[in-house]
This record gives structure tokens, sequence and C-alpha cells, in this order.
């Protein structure tokens, strides 16, 4: 196996400190290594050799938590995925409060996602012994939860910036809820609530989805749900 | 099982690409913004044309009635009237419920798009 080439990478960070700051300011650093760094790996660099007060978060290092979500050139991604590229700006996601550099404060999302309640709410209490689903489904909700909450989706949707929806991880998540068979609530109603109807169905959710999932797939089958019938009531 | 949950992309490079939806969407728009001005202008430069009492204009703008017999205004607007219909078709197909790849769609548009409009420009070149 041959080993990758060396690159020099000058990453832009947007830097801001609310509570010292009056407003944000980009600091250029250079960092040199392997060509197959990530994003992180750079950012962890230059926070371990040039900017010890940079403030930034990961976890896994794997693209499982999805903790280390930035904007890179303006896209957002996975800073633990992305390749790194010879010139970056790296940002933290929008339309978040910054708490620090490139940490967004995510306590209102963590707010919206318990207020959509998401889990199954039964009719009757769980029976305590597995219920049955078929393999088809089972594999389609496993797949649907396979959604890190990352928010890259909600980021870089145009809808979001433009009007009020709360963002295709939330329609995902909630068609996660409406799928699932043990589940009463009105999922639907739930989604117009969040501003479903608002998707531009652009599909741009699919394509930066960490995870390969699709949300605007899930907004599209809400849409028809509603056109043609077949939501539960609560 | 296609539909099985997958792993994280390994090592990605989005912030290389475009974002489609965003080409699309814009695409959208301004191909709606076209077909709107050139209704607004044709509306405008019959008027003049027709109306004794607008006749005054031609003189003021003599470019108006003009503008509609250039050729690359009808190919941008061909072009225009194909992308936003057919990009309106498949918004509504998919929220239907067919199923239509978002990238393959968006080029297979501009493709058909691009062909009209480019049929306009040797039209009047009288190819």
């Amino acid at each position: 196996m041959s080993t990758p080439s060396s690159i020099t990478v000058t990453a832009e960070i947007r830097r801001y400190d609310p509570s010292q700051d009056a407003e944000p300011r980009y600091e250029k650093f250079q960092v040199t290594g392997l060509s197959n760094m990530s994003v992180l790996d750079v950012v962890r660099s230059i926070y371990d050799n040039q900017a010890g007060d940079l403030a930034y978060q990961f976890a896994c290092r794997v693209g499982r938590c999805g903790t280390c979500a930035v904007k890179v050139n303006g896209t957002p991604v996975l800073a633990c995925q992305e390749r790194c590229k010879p010139e970056m700006r790296i940002e933290p996601l929008t339309p978040f409060p910054v708490l620090r550099d490139l940490v967004v404060d995510r306590t209102e999302i963590e707010g919206r996602l318990a207020a959509l309640s998401l889990a199954p709410e039964r009719e009757a209490a769980h029976p305590r012994e597995p219920e049955p689903i078929t393999p088809e489904l089972s594999a389609e909700l496993c797949k649907m939860d396979s959604c890190l909450l990352c928010m890259v989706c909600v980021s870089a949707c145009p809808a979001v910036e433009e009007r009020a929806f709360d963002g295709p991880a939330f329609m995902l998540k909630l068609r996660h809820m409406a799928k699932h068979p043990q589940d009463r609530r009105n999922r639907l109603e739930q989604a117009i609530e969040g501003g479903m109807l608002e998707c531009f169905n652009c599909d741009v959710c699919t394509q930066v989805c960490p995870a390969d999932l699709s949300p605007a797939q899930a907004i599209r089958e809400f849409r028809r749900e509603l056109i043609f019938g077949g939501a539960r009531r609560s | 099982m296609s539909s099985a949950a997958t792993l994280p992309r390994n090592t990605t490079r989005q912030a290389e690409s475009p974002l489609h939806g965003n080409i699309a969407r814009v695409l959208h728009r301004l191909t709606g913004t076209v077909i709107v001005l050139f209704v607004l202008v044709h509306v405008i430069a019959q008027a003049v044309l027709h109306a004794p009492a607008l006749a005054s204009l031609k003189a003021v703008a003599p470019w108006l009635p003009v503008m509609q017999s250039q050729h690359w205004v009808h190919a941008v607007l061909y072009f225009s009237i194909v992308f936003h219909t057919l990009y309106g078709v498949k918004l509504l197909a998919t929220e239907l419920g067919f199923r239509i790849e978002y990238r393959n769609a968006l080029w297979s548009i501009v493709a058909i798009s691009a062909l009209v409009g480019m049929r306009e420009v040797l039209r009047y070149a009288g190819v």
C-alpha cells in the first residue's frame, strides 16, 4: 500500500467568544500532514500546536456520533469524515447560536426533540415480550434510526433559512415514529406544525446526510399521506 | 437487503461538490423570473406596437420591440420554459410518490432544456 503524500493545509477558522468578542473574526492557520487527513485532524492539530484556546468538539471520530459537525467552505459536513482541502474555511453550523468558536448551543435542538416525544405512544402497555414485526419494516426502521442528529441537514436546508421550518432531521424522526407499528400518535399533524409544508423538496438534505438517509423522502411520504390519507389519528 | 442500516460514509468530499438541490432550486427560481419578465416585456412591446395611445413609447424605448426577436432571448426563454415545466413536474411527481433520483433528474432536465434552447439558436442561424 502506498503512503499518502504530504499536504500543507491553510485553514481559516471562525473564532468567536460571545462573552469577550464584539464580532466574530477569522484566524488563519497552516497545518502540514498527510494528504488523507480529515478536517478534524486539522482542527485537532491546530488546537494541539497553535491555538490551545480553540473551542471545538468531537467524540467518536468514526462518523457515528455527529458531534463534530461544522461547515467547511460553506457546506455542512462531519469534520471526522470530510477529507481536508488545501484551502478551508471552517465555521460552526448555522443557524444555531454559537457557544464559542466551532461549538454550537444544542439546547434548543434537544428541547425541540423532547417536545416531539419521539418514543412510540402505545395504546396499551408493552406486553413485555417481543412484538411481531416484518423483517422489511424492521430493517427500514433500523435504517431511519441511524440518523445521528448531527444537524448537518438542518444547517444545509435552504427552507430552514428562509421559512418557518424546523428542519429535515426532525421530519425524519417524526416519520420514523409514524412508521412504527405501535405508535398511535398523529405524527403527520406534528410534522405540519413543524413546517413540513415549507420544504422545497430540493434533496439537499439527502445529499449531505452523513448516514445516507433521505429526510426529503420522509417529507414526501408525509405529504403523500396528507394528500391520499392514511395518517393515524390520536 | 437494500434498506439495511448503513455505516456512515467513509471519507467524504462533500465540501468539494456542488449541492445539486441548491442548483436546481436557484435555476427553478431564475427560470421562473425569466418567464415572468419576458411576458411583461412582451405585453408592453405589443401594446407599444399596436395601441396608438402608447405609440410615443416606441421612440423612448426603441429596444423594446427589438428584444422579442433576439435569438439569445428566445434561447434563454425556451430553456427557461422547458426547465421550469419539467422541474415542476418532477417536484409534483415525487410528491405523489414517484421515486426520482435527484442528481439524474436535475442534469437530464438541464440537458433537455439546453437542447431546446440550442435549437432556437440554430433555427435563427438557419441550420
